[in-house]
Order: structure tokens, then C-alpha cells, then sequence
């Protein structure tokens, strides 16, 4: 059984017990965004320690794409890029 | 009070064995994973909807079914919350938990703790290490166990440590072979660790497993190479490779690091089995031992708070954790190399988007204070879990140890905190 979430505007499928990070990564989706920003977003230690694979969540706080489960018709999309001044 | 739970968190083998030794002495535990099932990152299960399984060796399966069993013949003495993360101790002594399938944070009173969060990897930073594509060998290797399907395209495993040769291995029989192993270390020079890790019977037979696989998929490991830096372009990531002497570029689609692992420290309570809520460190939180201390070192958390109340268990087995802690020494030594100089644009913290150049501009006396203010290495969304140990190895003296146990260990929503939840009604 497949089901699908919604990366930006792509249609993801994903497997029931999956977590976000597994059906992004299945997806070929490896570049978390946003498109710009000085250190762009990525699945990457995998156990909620990096915080590098937030996501941001319609209708709710932002998430660890590593630790939360995708649920049918959930809308994720890129973090705000981390904007650092030249001083 | 005394009917408060005692807290465990983390359902990795050291805290699931904490979980079922205090259940079985007839106490309340509250057992807090952050993910939806228990095990950890060494006994991750499988999704539940997934079509294929990585095998785990037999000691490992054996160890997790006994754990797993011993949680069930607990029944309702052990309260578990999955899907929950540990924020963290407030000012009142309440140990916060994060409940994420609600949205809602709760304060719980405990009459004791056992944190055992595991370790986190060591990543020694080149230029390009912050770019996509690049993740951390055992994030792969998790990520692997759930779904069971190895990432697409080209893989290159670089780094030190025996977990390359584990992920290698089993990315090879789930059907992608990495393009190369690339060892910073020189393993086969240091005859005196090698002799050293024989009593590391059960370690080294799944090693030789390994090499076998790697082998059989003719797989090059490659000791001695640096990693310099890595760029991406629009088909993948070009890798820079120093080996004796000789610069090589190689391609990957995804490349996967790893410089070993550390105690997960930053932020957590500090060890306190005196206290007036006791607290107790565990497992490779407490000191990188592995996967079968681990659940000794549960054990042994747990009769360290049944002591305090009063409760008398066995000794359950400093022996085996003294040779467990050898084997690790030795495999440290086996693989020890000197690191090379990242590039002056190299990102130190990836949170803050801090270079090497930087860390350099700060004064050489900088104190931590002035390296967080001043530099803002350490203040970012990781809370200097990753920058931290690079930061140490580059002044030579410890960072994250110098900051003390504070709330929140992870960004929680403002929402659930204006929403906190007490127990102080409930009792």
C-alpha cells in the first residue's frame, strides 16, 4: 500500500511506518533547501542530533524529517534560510 | 512520591534494560523514545510497511528479541510514550517531555532518572561536508534498517572506524555496493592492537563478515586517505581524495562520514545518583562501550537508583564492562591517524554557518563564552553537537563540557510550551 505526501509541490509516495526522511530519500529528494542559503537543509545523522533535516510543517511546528512518520497528505516544504550578516 | 515513576529515557538496548531490571523490582517506570518503536540505532526495526530487512547478526537479534520480551512481561508497570522527545530538567526539578503526536509538552515529577540517549557521531569537517548528499554513515545505516532499500546512485563511504566496514557491508547486500571505503587509518600497521582486539571474540567474527562481503563485492578499501574537500555540481558530488602523497578525485552521488562516535552530552542532566531525584547516565551516553555493554550498563544504572531506594541486586558484571571498555580502547588505537587541516572556508558549525576562517579571527585565548558570544560557534539549533568536538580538537581543550545541562534539548514550538501540561494536579 502506498500513500503520499507533498514535498514543496511534488507528490511523494511513501510506505506506511516510514519516516519523511525515508520517502524524501526514496524520492531522490536530497537537497532539503531552501535554494540560496549558506548551508542548504539534508537528512544527516539521522537520530535527531543535527537538526539539519527540519522541515517545515502546514499547520504545525517545523519537525525532524528523520524522526517523524509521513502521513497521507502531509505538506512539507524548505526552513527559512539562515541568513548570516557580514559584519 | 514514592508511587512517582521512575523516568528512563531512551529505548535503546541501555535504557530498555534499565526499563525491565527496575520493572522487575516491582517499580513504575516511564520509558520515553523518541521514535515510534523501541531499539535504538543498533536494533532499529524495521518500517512496518516496508518489503525488505537488512540482517542484523544473531547475537544482536538474540539480545533485542530478550529485551523486547522482558518489556512485555512488564506489562503495565512500565508506561511507555513513544514518539515522545526528552526536552529536558526545568528550574523546578520537572522533567519535560515533548509529546509530538499531540503537540503537547508535559512536566512530569519522577523519583528517579536513567538518561540513556545513546551516542552521537564524531564528523571531522572538510569543505563541502554541509552539502546535500553528505550524511553521516550510521544516519545511513538507521535509515537503511527501517526501510531496508540503500540510497540510489553512487555511494563513497569515507572516514575511520569499524562502522565503515559494517554500513559497506550491508549496503553491498541490500544490493549498492559503495564505489570505495576510504579509512583515514592504517589498521594493518598496528600489529599490537590487532593482537590486542583477539579477546574481542563475538566484534571481530561479524568484522571478518564484513571484509568477506566487501570482498565478494569487490568493494576497494582504501587506508591512509584524507578527505580534502567536496564540491557539487548538477550530476553529483566531486570528492578530493589525498593518499600517499597523490591527489584523486572521485564521484558520488552520495557520500557518507563517520570519525567515530561520542557520548550524547550536550544539554543532558549531569550525572547525580545522590541527588534528591536521582539521575543516572547509561549505555554509550554514559561511555562509548557498544551495543552488548550496553544493556549491562542499563543493568547497572538501574541497580545503582534500586540502591538508593533501599533495593539490593547483584553485581551485573563489571568484568564484562571492563572488557568491553578494552575492546574500545583498542579499537580506538587500532584506527588512530591525524587529522587533516580543513581549508579556511570549511564550515565548523553548520547551524550559524560558521567557517574555519571564523574560529581563526577569534583571539587565541578566547574562553567558551567568548567563542559562543563573540564567534557564535556552539549556539545554533544543534546546540554545538557536531561544531563542539572539532572546536575542541582545534584548541585542545574540551567546549561542550563547560556548558551546563539546559532546557530545551531540542527546539520545541511555542505552542506546546504556552500549553505546558503539569502533574502536580494529577497526584
Amino acid at each position: 500500500m502506498m500513500t503520499r505526501i507533498f514535498w514543496n509541490d511534488y507528490v511523494v509516495p511513501f510506505r506506511p511506518g516510514e519516516t519523511i526522511a525515508a520517502a524524501l530519500g526514496r524520492a531522490g529528494i536530497i537537497n532539503l533547501g531552501p535554494a540560496g542559503g549558506p548551508a542548504r537543509g539534508r537528512v544527516f545523522c539521522g537520530i535527531g542530533a543535527c537538526q539539519a533535516c527540519v522541515v517545515a510543517i502546514e499547520g504545525g511546528a517545523p519537525v525532524e524529517a528523520c524522526l517523524t512518520l509521513a502521513r497521507d497528505g502531509l505538506r512539507i516544504g524548505s526552513m527559512p534560510a539562515v541568513v548570516v550578516s557580514d559584519e | 512520591m514514592s508511587d512517582a515513576p521512575i523516568l528512563v529515557v531512551g529505548g535503546g538496548p541501555a535504557g530498555t534494560s534499565a526499563a525491565a531490571t527496575l520493572a522487575e523490582a516491582g517499580l513504575p517506570v516511564l520509558l520515553v523514545e523518541q521514535r515510534d518503536q523501541l531499539g535504538g540505532a543498533i536494533h532499529r526495526q524495521v518500517a512496518r510497511g516496508a518489503t525488505h530487512a537488512v540482517h542484523a547478526p544473531a547475537r544482536h537479534r538474540r539480545n533485542w528479541a530478550e529485551l523486547a520480551q522482558r518489556v512485555d512481561a512488564a506489562g503495565s508497570r512500565i508506561e511507555l510514550c513513544t514518539g515522545t522527545v526528552f526536552l529536558g530538567v526545568d528550574g523546578d526539578g520537572r522533567h519535560l517531555l515533548d509529546d509530538r503526536e499531540s503537540g503537547r509538552v508535559v512536566a512530569r515529577s519522577v523519583r528517579a532518572a536513567v538518561i540513556a540517549v545513546g551516542a552521537v557521531e564524531k564528523i571531522h569537517p572538510f569543505e563541502g561536508w554541509d552539502l546535500p548528499g553528505v550524511m553521516t554513515a550510521g544516519g545511513a545505516q538507521v535509515l537503511l534498517k527501517e526501510t531496508g532499500v540503500p540510497p540510489t546512485g553512487p555511494i563513497l563511504v569515507a572516514g575511520t572506524g569499524p562502522l565503515l566496514l559494517a554500513v559497506s557491508a550491508q549496503l553491498a547486500k541490500a544490493g549498492n555496493p559503495p564505489v570505495a571505503v576510504l579509512e583515514r587509518g592504517r589498521p594493518w600497521v598496528r600489529f599490537n592492537s590487532l593482537l590486542r582486539m583477539a579477546w574481542a571474540g563475538p566484534q571481530l567474527g561479524e568484522a571478518a563478515s564484513y571484509v568477506a562481503t566487501l570482498l565478494s563485492h569487490r568493494v576497494p578499501y582504501r587506508t591512509g586517505a584524507d578527505i580534502l574537500s567536496v564540491r557539487e555540481d548538477d550530476v553529483g558530488l566531486e570528492i578530493r581524495v589525498r593518499r600517499n602523497g597523490t591527489v584523486h578525485r572521485l564521484r558520488a552521488r552520495h557520500m557518507l562520514v563517520h570519525d567515530g562516535i561520542e557520548p550524547n552530552r550536550v544539554g543532558i542532566p549531569l550525572s547525580d545518583p545522590g541527588g534528591a531525584v536521582p539521575v543516572v547516565l547509561a549505555g554509550d551516553g554514559r561511555e562509548v562501550l557498544g551495543a552488548d555493554a550496553a544493556i549491562l550498563d542499563g543493568r547497572r544504572a538501574a541497580r545503582e537508583i534500586l540502591a538508593r531506594l533501599g533495593m539490593r541486586l547483584p553485581e551485573p558484571g563489571e568484568a564484562r564492562l571492563t572488557a568491553a571498555r578494552n575492546v574500545q580502547a583498542a579499537l580506538s588505537d587500532l584506527f588512530r591517524s591525524a587529522l587533516p587541516e580543513p581549508t579556511p572556508e570549511t564550515l565548523i558549525c553548520r547551524c550559524e554557518a560558521r567557517r574555519l576562517s571564523d574560529f581563526r579571527s577569534l583571539p587565541d585565548d578566547a574562553s567558551t563564552r567568548e567563542i559562543r558570544l563573540m564567534g557564535r560557534f556552539g549556539m545554533g539549533v544543534c546546540q554545538g553537537r557536531f561544531c563542539g568536538p572539532t572546536i575542541a580538537a582545534l584548541r585542545g581543550e574540551a567546549v561542550p563540557s563547560a556548558i551546563p545541562p539546559r532546557w530545551p534539548l531540542r527546539p520545541v514550538s511555542l505552542a506546546a510550551l504556552a500549553d505546558l501540561k503539569t502533574d502536580d494536579l494529577e497526584s
